[in-house]
Parts: structure tokens; sequence; C-alpha cells
């Protein structure tokens, strides 16, 4: 007996292309299950529909002690080492994080019935839904489909989901509302034949205004910021932003590209972009190292020529003709905001942001480390059914906003989140912590970034009250690796998780970082001051804030106090909680935070060969942070080349240790200690990351064979500090790779 | 026409009595999972939602099942989650769930250091498929011959009443007259 399907009950509700893509899906998954489809094929395939994989889906699972075989009931894979029955990642795109309320029912629907109730806002509008199977995705398609959202191109090497301000269109800061560009450029790109030849993601953001943070068009492939000329409506374009492993700052296509150019000339970056970027090499993939490449002024030329060729399109401006399409409707009279108890107001504080529109505000619900529950979704729904209307915006700081809030309502409003959870105040303040999934589900990730926040969280919610308002109104940011995915380098703390060897044991550590700004769209990316063990961090952050409240001058900000301070002052004040404790005396330090397992293989031994080289080639590696140290204080100094070839100098020294410990005879020289490099560990691919392949040992050869930073400029300096930080965890992960192995092989 | 008898995504929650931090679930799931105390099933991960207010607070991920020390409703308790893999009957795919939630609760109850316990005289009976089980009282009446024995068989005399808004899946309290243990319970099935 055979019930009915959401294929047959959705049928006159999907759009007819949208319900005709699903199908194809579909039946790849079964031309998967026949043996008939390749893995690389089929894994690109699923991730263009937001079909990720997560954290054990190679069918080995770390219990602390070893590593435990999952024993899936098929031995079928949806991927190259990805086993099929694997719990996996749905991403839902939703363009510019706007949400209806019919959506929200149907988004809490699937979360109950294929996930574990949870949606997750990520810090590109999107949601998540966790531990879901791949056979479930097609009906989860369909019903999203029935309400006008498709997962098409939520991830693969296309343009992922546009993002924008959350308060477009109801800003007192902006030039305008940048919504229905937002829409349009979406709208347009969507399987458009130019972003499928791609070698890697493409992301677009939009910005009301400057000077706010909400949009972070610095750190995106392509930056659209409103500006008004002479009364016409333009944006100023930015190219080649991204963070990652090495961050970089959109540099600016166009001063002033006015609006009815804005969509050839995506159009054009985007044909440039797939023509002429790298192919082969992932590490070097994304648009910031073509533009890097070829200069910015050869890109302009290039992006000039290949708008010079494109056929006139008419949608590049028919959305033009309606600008209001977009448009939100209130549905309740503006009014003054209502009184309400003390709650209220250090809710209202914070939480509540008054519209340009007389009367109305945007709500801003924090949603601890972006999670909220099922049930909480349908209140939403209802909140925006009753209050607002369809206004609901996910934001990138993983929250969740709702628009035309009428101030008359604001108490009640407010009553209702805190019934149902949702009343948290300090909506962008320091408890209000971003956090990319890290160890939880992630399969790069290193550290517990989501225990971390959530630690923080719950340790700064404790205290808040008897914070000073300039660090109530830090940010922290938390990444569990080095992509970066929660933007730590624009926080005002960040986090980047990495790992260390102590003792043959390995420790969760994170580096600090300090100095990033999320203002004028994350106009200022920090530097690493020190890594601390992951349960050190709480203390770091207690020392870093008492540091800045104790000797802040005047109403400086945090980001102007490091400069003045230096990040070596944070270097040497973290210094005592720098070094983890022996094992013996503080096991608690070798477990990351929320997470009991034994951070590093239980099983490992410590024999007496690894006992005798662990301190020599642990040394190189000291010697060559402390070289990275001090190229950070020379570039704090302004001084660029030296501070640049000092980085190198550090990533030689980290070399020199690695091809030492491998017993390889070396001079002390850059040259023959690169050329034994690149014999012992590059081409034998020791050095290789699991993930990001050679990534990172090609910075040094890179480097040596360019020698940029001999005349390096700030910007080069800066990149060559953040690549020779990479490059010496890696060579950390390297030696601890090695260390395993040789204990492996003795067992 | 639905048929609520052809879902397989059945929850079963038992409420504890004596509750304790989430937190202090992590290590006894991974604990689960290391040492394969449940041995039919394959367990994989544990994920953390204890910053969640009345959220699925951890949950045990498991292949065809999940085991929640569930927050929701503001009353901590033990979820048992069938995802995939039920038995094609409906019958006993409700009493499996009956058995492996009961079986749960009653080794979280003698998990030393945890001091949690779960009362046998109220339950959370909801299926997880609105295509297959709408929460309406026609679907509910469908169900109930399903239901009642099994959960009388496990708890003693009960009563059975459709809860929530026509949002969710089929939802059912379950209130039992009797106050047996867990583990009478449990031995019953």
């Amino acid at each position: 007996m055979t019930g009915p399907t959401w294929k047959d009950r959705l049928s006159d509700a999907m759009p007819e292309h949208l319900a005709r893509e699903i199908d194809v899906f579909e039946g790849q998954i079964e031309l998967k299950k026949a043996g008939k489809l390749d893995d690389k094929i089929f894994a690109e395939t699923r991730l263009r529909r937001g079909a990720y994989g997560q954290r054990y889906d190679n069918g080995m699972r770390n219990d602390g002690t070893g590593q435990q075989p999952l024993v899936f009931p098929t031995a079928l894979t949806k991927g190259p080492d990805t086993m099929w029955d694997a719990p996996g990642m749905q991403r839902i795109k939703n363009p510019f994080g706007k949400v209806t309320a019919e959506q929200m029912d149907v988004m809490s629907d699937l979360a109950d019935e294929y996930s574990d109730s949870i949606l997750h806002v990520t810090t590109r509008q999107d949601i998540q839904l966790h531990f879901v199977h791949i056979e479930d995705c097609p009906d989860m398609h369909r019903r999203l489909a029935a309400t006008g959202i498709t997962t098409r191109e939520a991830c693969g090497n296309s343009v992922r989901n546009v993002t924008a301000c959350e308060f477009s269109g109801v800003c007192s800061t902006e030039g305008f509302d940048v919504t229905p560009y937002a829409d349009a450029v979406t709208q347009y790109f969507l399987g458009h034949p130019d972003v499928q030849d791609f070698g890697r993601k493409f992301k677009i953001a939009f910005s009301g205004c400057h000077d706010e943070p909400c949009g972070a068009t610095t750190f995106h492939d392509l930056g659209a910021i409103a500006e008004v000329r002479d009364g016409k409506r333009g944006f100023r374009v930015v190219v080649g932003g991204g963070l990652g492993a090495v961050p970089v700052k959109a540099k600016v296509l166009s001063e002033f590209c006015e609006e009815r150019e804005l969509l050839p000339l995506a159009q054009a970056v985007c044909r440039v972009f797939a023509r002429l970027g790298e192919k082969q090499s992932r590490a070097r993939a994304r648009i910031k190292f073509l533009v890097q490449k070829v200069g910015l002024e050869e890109f302009k030329k290039l992006v000039a020529e290949e708008r010079s060729k494109l056929r006139d399109d008419p949608r590049w401006t028919a959305f033009l003709s309606d600008l209001s399409a977009t448009d939100e409707t209130p549905i309740r009279p503006g009014a003054p905001l209502a009184t309400g108890d003390a709650a209220f107001q250090k809710w209202a504080e914070t939480n509540l942001r008054p519209q340009s529109q007389d009367g109305y505000y945007v709500a801003t619900i924090k949603m601890p480390l972006g999670d909220f529950t099922s049930t909480q979704g349908r209140v939403l729904a209802d909140l925006a059914r009753e209050y607002t209307g369809d206004t609901i915006r996910l934001t990138i700081e993983q929250n969740v906003a709702l628009r035309w809030l009428s101030g008359a309502d604001a108490y009640a409003f407010y009553q209702r989140l805190v019934d149902n959870g949702m009343g948290d105040a300090g909506a962008r303040t320091i408890t209000d912590i971003a956090a990319c999934p890290g160890t939880d589900t992630c399969k790069l990730g290193i550290s517990a970034s989501r225990g971390l926040a959530g630690e923080l969280r719950k340790r700064l919610k404790v205290i808040e009250d008897d914070l000073p308002p300039e660090v109530r109104a830090l940010r922290i940011k938390a990444s569990g690796c080095f992509n970066s995915c929660s933007q730590h380098h624009a926080a005002d703390i960040g986090f980047l998780g990495v790992s260390r060897n102590v003792g043959g044991r390995k420790v969760p550590h994170f580096n600090v970082i300090v100095g990033g700004s999320f203002q004028k769209n994350a106009g200022e990316y920090g530097l690493v001051a020190g890594a601390v063990p992951s349960k050190a961090v709480p203390k770091a952050v207690e020392m870093i804030t008492q540091k800045y409240t104790a000797e802040r001058e005047g109403d400086e900000s945090f980001h102007d106090f490091i400069e003045r301070v230096g990040k070596g002052a944070i270097r040497k004040l973290l210094k005592p909680i720098a070094k983890a404790p022996a094992y013996e005396d503080d096991p608690s330090f070798y477990s990351d935070w929320r997470d009991p397992r034994e951070y590093t293989i239980g099983d490992l031994g410590i024999g007496e060969c690894a006992g005798e080289i662990v301190p020599f080639v642990e040394f190189g590696l000291q010697a060559a942070e402390q070289e990275l140290y001090e190229a950070q204080e020379l570039h704090e100094k302004k001084e660029s080349a030296p501070a640049a070839g000092k980085a190198f100098a550090a990533m030689v020294t980290a070399a020199k240790a690695l091809v030492r410990f491998l017993d390889v005879q070396c001079r002390d020289d850059a040259d023959d200690v690169i050329a034994q490099f690149r014999t012992h560990l590059f081409d034998t691919k020791v050095f290789f990351d699991p993930y990001a392949k050679g990534k990172f040992a090609n910075y040094l050869l890179k480097l040596h064979e360019s020698r940029s930073f001999t005349n390096a400029d700030d910007e080069i300096a800066h990149r060559t500090l953040d690549e020779a930080q990479l490059f010496i965890e890696a060579a950390h992960a390297c030696y601890q790779r090695i260390t395993e192995a040789s204990a492996d092989a003795a067992e | 026409m639905t048929n609520p008898n052809l879902a397989e995504r059945v929850q079963l929650k038992f409420y504890a009595t004596d509750h304790v931090p989430a937190m202090d679930l992590i290590p006894v799931f991974h604990k689960w999972i290391t040492d394969k105390v449940i041995d039919d099933e394959l367990m994989i991960d544990v994920a953390d939602y204890s910053h969640v207010d009345k959220g699925p607070g951890v949950v045990l991920i498991g292949h065809a099942s999940d085991y929640y020390y569930d927050l929701g409703e503001g009353r901590p308790g033990l979820k048992y989650s069938r995802k995939r893999g039920g038995n094609a009957d409906a019958t006993l795919n409700v009493a499996d769930a009956f058995k492996r939630a009961l079986t749960a609760c009653v080794r979280l109850q003698k998990e030393s250091g945890l001091s949690l316990a779960f009362s046998a005289q109220e339950a959370l009976f909801s299926i997880q498929d609105r295509l297959h089980a709408p929460n309406d009282d026609a679907t509910f009446d469908a169900f109930k011959a399903t239901l009642e024995p099994i959960a009388k068989k496990a708890l003693g005399d009960v009563t059975l009443t459709r809860e929530g808004d026509a949002r969710l899946g089929l939802t059912i309290r379950i209130r039992a007259q009797g106050a047996g243990s867990m583990e009478d319970a449990a031995a019953r099935l």
C-alpha cells in the first residue's frame, strides 16, 4: 500500500521549472544508486542543490581514544570518500535574507521532519538544516519550491546567495533601498550560463551605505554600495574581496556604476572570472587571486572589454521599471514606541532600531549561535502575520530581523518573544557572538567554535550588566578553521581554531585576532596576536577587555586602542595563558569546549623516539612564531618591507624545523632550506593539508620565487603576515601528522 | 486521503521528574556511541543545542533514529525519534518506539552521576510526517487504534488527547492512570 507523495500533492503549487529541476535531481539520485553516475559529478550535482556533506561522512568517527568505523547500511557513496547514508546538511538560500511567514512555516516543518528541529542562520543569510539524509532532499526541495524557494546554487562553484543589509529600505543612512537590485541580480544569475564554469564560488553583497557594517561588502567577490550622484542612482562596485585563509579587501572596480549598468557590469566580471580564473588549484581559484594576479588596472580593462562585447539583454533593466516590486507594506499604523518594564527597555535599547519611516522599528531577534527551533520558527511566522506582514530578514550576524514593527506594538511583541525564549537583549553586542559550525558538523573544523561561542556567551551573559558600555559594544566572532566562515577577521576580537602539539598530545587552540572592525562594511581586518589554548579563551577575553577599559583614552574605539597599543601588547598580555599545562596537571585542556572526547588521538604512543624528537622540532616552530611576532611588530610600526621580510624568514624557520625533523641535512640559508623543503615535504605531499592540499606550501614557494616581500607595501606586508601565520599553522599540523604516523607504525 | 499508519517518523517523549543540566548529557551520549550501548543501531554523533531555550537540548544522532535529552515545552525529557528504517507495520513501529524510548530512559536513570529520573505517567507522541499524518481529528481517530493498545500495554490505563496547532504533525498527549516505573513499563513490551 502506498500513500500520497509530496510530488503529487504539490504538483500545482510548484513553479513548473523548479518542479522539473527537482525531478531531474531525483533522477540523478536514482542513477547514482544504480551506479551509473560518477562520484565527483554527483557530488557537484548535489552541492549545486545545497546538499552538503558533514563531519564523519567518510565513515570514520573520532572517539577521542581512536578512530571508530561507522558502518552504514550501504557501501554506496555520494561523492569521493562520502558515504551515502551519512548525515548531511541542507543549505536553503534566502536571497538578501528575506523570508515570508509561509516560508518560515515550511522551513520549520522541514526541520521537524528531516532534521533535528533546529534552523541555523548562517553568516550569509541562509538557513541550514543539519543531519539530513540525501534521499530526503528532493521532497524537501519540493516543499520549499511550493513557497518560491529554490536551493539551486546554494553551494557549488557558482553565484551563491546574494546578501544585503537587513535594514535595506528602512534605514536612515542608506542611499536608497538596494533590495530590488539584489533581487534582480539573484534572478538574473540563477542558472545563468555565464556563472556555471567558475573554478570556485562567487559571493555578491549589497550595502545601502558606506559607513555601517550591515553589507560587509569589503570581503565579497563583488560588492555594490548604494550611492546617489546628481540625482541618479548607482553603485560603488568593488571586486576581489574575500576572507578565507588570506583575507583581502575588495578593490574599487567602479566609483559609480549607474543602476542600468549594474547587471551588465556584474555579468562582465563573471565572464572574465569564468574565462581566466584558476580552475585546477581550488586554493587559488577565488576571484581575489585573479585580481591579484593580473592587477586591478588590467582586470578593469578586461572587464571593460568583456562588457563591450555583451549583447544587450532586456533583463538588465526590466526590473528598473518597477523598483517598488520588492517593497513591503506595513499592516499596522506607525506609532511612538510603547512603554514597558525595565527588561523591555533594556531589550529595546539594543534590539530595536528606528526605521527611516516614522513610528516603525526593526526588531532584531537574537538567536544564540544562529540557532532557533521549529517551534520558534512558527512563532516568528505568527508574529510576522500579526504585527509586520512578510518582513522577516535573516542577518549576517546570524539573527532574525522583523521590520515594520509599529512602536505601539513593540511591548506586546517583545512579551511574545520572551514567552517563547527569544527575548534576549544585547543584539550586536559582546554577547551576540557569531560562530561557524566548526568541529560540531563541519568537515574542515579544527576547533569547536560553537562550543567556544556557547561558553563565552554563557559567561558573558552573567556579567553583561556590569560590563562597561565600551566593552558591551564589542563584537566577537569564532571560526573553527582558517576558512573564516564566522567572518572573524572583521570582529573586534576574533578567534580562529588551530591545534598545537604539547608533550606529544594535541591541544585545541584558538588564534586571537584583534584590530578588526565591522564598521564601514567590515572596513578593517584584524591580525593574530597569538594562540591560546581553547580552554584559556574566556580568560583571554577577560584580560583583553580589562586592559581596554583600564587603558582606554577618551572615547577611543577598540580598533583605535589596538592600533595605539599594538598587537604586541596583546601578545605580551596573553603570554601567561598561552601555554597549556601538562596533561598530567590539567587534562581538561586536552578536550575542546562541550566535547568530552580527548582532542588528541588517545592511542597515540608517546614513544622514546617521539620524546627525543619533539623538543627539537617544537623549538624550531616556536622560533618561527617568535619571528612572526617580530614581523607583526614591524608591521605595526608601518615598516612594511622589513615586516614582510621577517614574516618570510619565519616561514623559512618553520620549514627548516620540519626538514631537519625528517633527518634531512640542510644549511641555514633560505635557498637550501626551501630546496630541501620542496624535495622532501612538497613533492612528496607530506606537507599537504588534507583539504587545502599544497596551498600553504605554495605560499612559501611563491614568496621565495617572487621575492615580493622585498618591496612590500602595507597591503603586501599584511598578506605576507597572514600567509606566514597559515604556513606556520600548517607546519604544526604537518608535524602532528608525522608524529601520529610514526606512532601508528611503532604500534 | 491521508493514512497515519503509513508514516514511519514517530517520536515519543517521556518527561523527567528529576532533571539535570542538558550539558551533562553530552559525555553520556558520547560514551553510548563509543561503547555501542545501543547495540542494534548505528549511533553517529552528539549535537549540543543546550544554548537554545526550550530547544532540543542534547541529541544523540543515529542513522535510523535519534535520542534527545529534550528541553521542548520547557519540560526536560527523553525523546526518541525514528527517522528511517521503521517497520512497515505501524503497530510494530510504534511498539518499537515505546521499547526504545523506555529502554533509553531506564539506561539514563542508571547512569552514575546523572541523578535523572523519568515518569511513566505522561508521554507525548507525535508523527513527524505532515503528508501522512496531519494534526487533525480525522487523523487522530484513524491512528488511535494503533497507538492505544501499545500505550496501555506499557503504561496501563491511558487517555489520549490530540493537541497542538494544525501546522504540526499529529501530536497526541498520553496520560496514564497508574504510577508504574519506567523499568516495569519497558519490561511489559
